[in-house]
């Protein structure tokens, strides 16, 4: 590292400062600069939802803190009798009065019974609630069969076996809850979630409204850890696995009846939609936009997309089916929904409507974009290095003045200099800085440059 | 004689705008119980603390806990507090001392265990396109590397901006040992930038906005 004196522009390593102190570098200046704007407040409802936690967690404290205080004072009654009766018979033995044990977890269940076995048996139709001491809540929607497995002053267990269930969890650092659903463990600390299990299907499906979950199960990437707003949906059929950000206004609904219907939530159940077949629905169902009509341009994903609606894009294909989506959807909606695939992280969706977009609208700007774009989409796969130069190449040999031109070729750059070396890169770099001196990537194109 | 019980529920009359209420009368009023002190406390310090952890965890979902943590902490030791007017600097003081141990925790986790779980990526950030995440994504392995200390003193200094002598009282600390915390992590990170030609390049060029 070399440094010059105060007020001139000098070098560290490939980053510049203009006083030589490391402080002062730009690079840091922009690191800084980009870590600290790319935090987004809170909204009000976010706080409002931490608020909630943080009272819930209040009033627990104060309660146990009560049960504490009578219980000290009964335990001091019984202490100075037993001291006044030892002293009475003059023993000189000391007995020491039995610790009190840690705060239990006691619950209690309304709209049904816990069976031997901890199953637990619905008395009508309104679900299950379980109500516990420390201010957790579960909620068994009608219908769902699920266990207790074990309680004790640690935490709870209990199982899903069919159906959907809503928990709102009071944090504490020395209590552990577990949630099984099907082949499917939650681990969970203060939250807000939903979770359903469907053993026929095997599908899971998690919705977390608030706070942290860790799931394990047969999902791919080992264990995932889950934040707020996030849903989870685990086909294991076909062996998906998808994380989706949900939509304020779909994400959770509120349970009938539900003595506190802001804090236990349920999911919405959507209606079947029926597809292909509209002149067979029924009046009811017909009010349901079919996705093929949204496809032939009712609802453009385009515009979903352009609002961030990049699920309900995704949901739509699902239920048209992924064969007929790339079969039918405009130029526009192709690029639309390859877009949204990609920031789903549905890798393979968003290249097969990138190689549709190609194949069925070949001479359209977008069937260049779309080379360029299959060029990213190859970045994320495994070894697609190989892959992704040669759309990159194929991008700059179509279109050398293209909109896409200085990236495709500064991530070529990239790349060649990661897998073969820079001394490989160079040559790429040099026609970088010729072509787009001033381009994103001529930081790197010139680190190349000097690079021995 | 038999009493009637209104079943009007009760609700809480706070005198003046809770906002007027200064950061004295609220340690007063918390440390007395009082439910208004407990949300006003909440949404006073509480954006600063999500932030301060956000910034510093590099998570939201963990700066979600780690700020119930802070708050149900500063509510729980408040009769501590000597000075109901310095109860900014108390809080302050709970949240970097928590966000000190959770990044050693953090640190040692990340020894023990081979394979520790994936965290996902904010997706949803409406400010910042794939590329900026990417580039964002890189600066958090980067701090990541940092030791607990070090990395706190970076970002207390240049994030929230405070000054050396508030960073030494905040995390109990001398003043040398935080310049000296100061200069080893940024020539780290500087270090590390300058290994990543491609960080280096887009860093200084600063065109991560869209």
């Amino acid at each position: 590292m070399t440094t010059g004196t105060t007020g001139t522009t000098t070098t560290t390593g490939t980053t510049t400062t203009t006083s030589g102190k490391p402080e002062d570098s730009r690079a840091l200046a922009a690191l800084t600069k980009l870590t600290r704007d790319s935090i987004e407040r809170r909204t009000p409802e976010e706080l409002d939802r931490g608020l909630d936690l943080l009272l819930a967690r209040v009033d627990s404290t104060r309660s146990s803190t009560r049960r504490g205080l009578v219980r000290w004072s009964l335990v001091g009654v019984a202490a100075a009798v037993c001291t006044l009766v030892i002293l009475q018979i003059a023993s000189t033995s000391h007995k020491r009065l039995p610790a009190l044990e840690p705060s239990a977890l006691a619950y209690q269940i309304e709209g049904g019974s816990v069976l031997e076995g901890g199953y637990l048996r619905e008395s009508g139709h309104a679900g299950i609630k379980l109500l516990f001491n420390e201010g957790s809540k579960f909620l068994f929607l009608s219908g769902t069969r699920g266990r207790l497995r074990s309680i004790d002053s640690k935490g709870a267990r209990v199982a899903i076996e069919h159906g959907t269930a809503s928990f709102q969890i009071t944090q504490s650092a020395d209590r552990r809850w577990l949630v099984e659903a099907g082949p499917f463990l939650v681990t969970v600390k203060g939250t807000v979630f939903t979770v359903s299990w469907d053993p026929s299907s095997e599908r899971f499906e998690l919705r977390l409204r608030h706070g942290r979950v860790v799931v394990s199960g047969p999902v791919s990437g080992g264990d995932i850890v889950l934040r707020a707003g996030q849903r989870l949906v685990v086909n294991l059929p076909r062996a998906e696995t998808s994380i989706m950000e949900d939509q304020p206004e779909e994400a959770i609904g509120e349970p009938v009846g539900a003595p506190d219907s802001r804090a236990i939530p349920t999911s919405v159940v959507r209606p079947p939609v029926v597809r292909d077949k509209p002149a067979q629905s029924s009046p009811s169902v017909a009010s349901v936009p079919s996705p093929v009509a949204k496809i032939e341009g009712e609802r453009r994903w385009a515009d979903d997309l352009a609002i961030g609606h990049w699920d309900r894009i995704l949901e739509d294909v699902e239920r048209t089916g992924v064969k007929a989506a790339l079969d039918k959807a405009s130029s526009e909606d192709l690029f639309a929904l390859a877009d949204a695939a990609r920031y789903r992280r549905r890798v393979d969706l968003a290249r097969e409507a990138l190689l549709a977009e190609r194949r069925r609208f070949p001479g359209s700007p977008r069937a260049l974009d779309a080379v360029f774009l299959l060029g990213r989409v190859a970045e994320s796969g495994e070894q697609g290095t190989t892959r992704a130069i040669a759309w990159y190449d194929e991008y700059l040999s179509r279109a050398p003045t293209g909109a896409y031109a200085a990236e495709a070729l500064g991530r070529k750059m990239t790349l060649t200099s990661e897998s073969n070396g820079s001394e490989e890169a160079r040559p790429i770099a040099e026609e970088y800085l010729r072509r787009f001196p001033k381009g994103s990537y001529a930081g790197s194109a010139r680190a190349l440059h000097r690079a021995p | 004689m038999a009493t009637r019980r209104s079943h009007v529920p009760l609700s809480l009359v706070v005198g003046g705008n809770p906002r007027a209420t200064s950061d004295g009368d609220l340690a007063r009023g918390l440390a007395a119980g009082e439910s208004w002190a407990i949300a006003e406390t909440w949404h006073r310090f509480a954006p600063m603390v999500l932030a301060l952890a956000e910034r510093a965890l590099g998570s939201r979902s963990e700066a979600d806990d780690l700020g119930q943590e802070v708050l149900y902490c500063a509510f729980r030791k408040i009769k501590t507090l000597r000075e109901p007017d310095s109860m900014r600097s108390f809080v302050y003081s709970i949240a970097v001392r928590a966000l000190k141990s959770e990044l050693r925790r953090k640190r040692l986790r990340g020894w023990l265990t081979f394979h520790p779980p994936e965290t996902l990526v904010d997706l949803t950030s409406r400010t910042m396109d794939m590329e900026s995440r990417d580039l964002l994504r890189k600066c958090q392995t980067l701090l990541d590397r940092l030791s607990p200390r070090d990395r706190l003193v970076f970002i207390l200094r240049r994030m929230e901006s405070m000054t050396v002598e508030e960073i030494a009282a905040a995390m109990d600390l001398s003043l040398s040992t935080v310049k000296r915390s100061m200069a080893h992590a940024s020539n780290r990170l500087l270090r590390w930038i300058a290994a990543d030609p491609g960080l280096a390049g887009r860093l200084e060029a600063g065109r991560w906005e869209r």
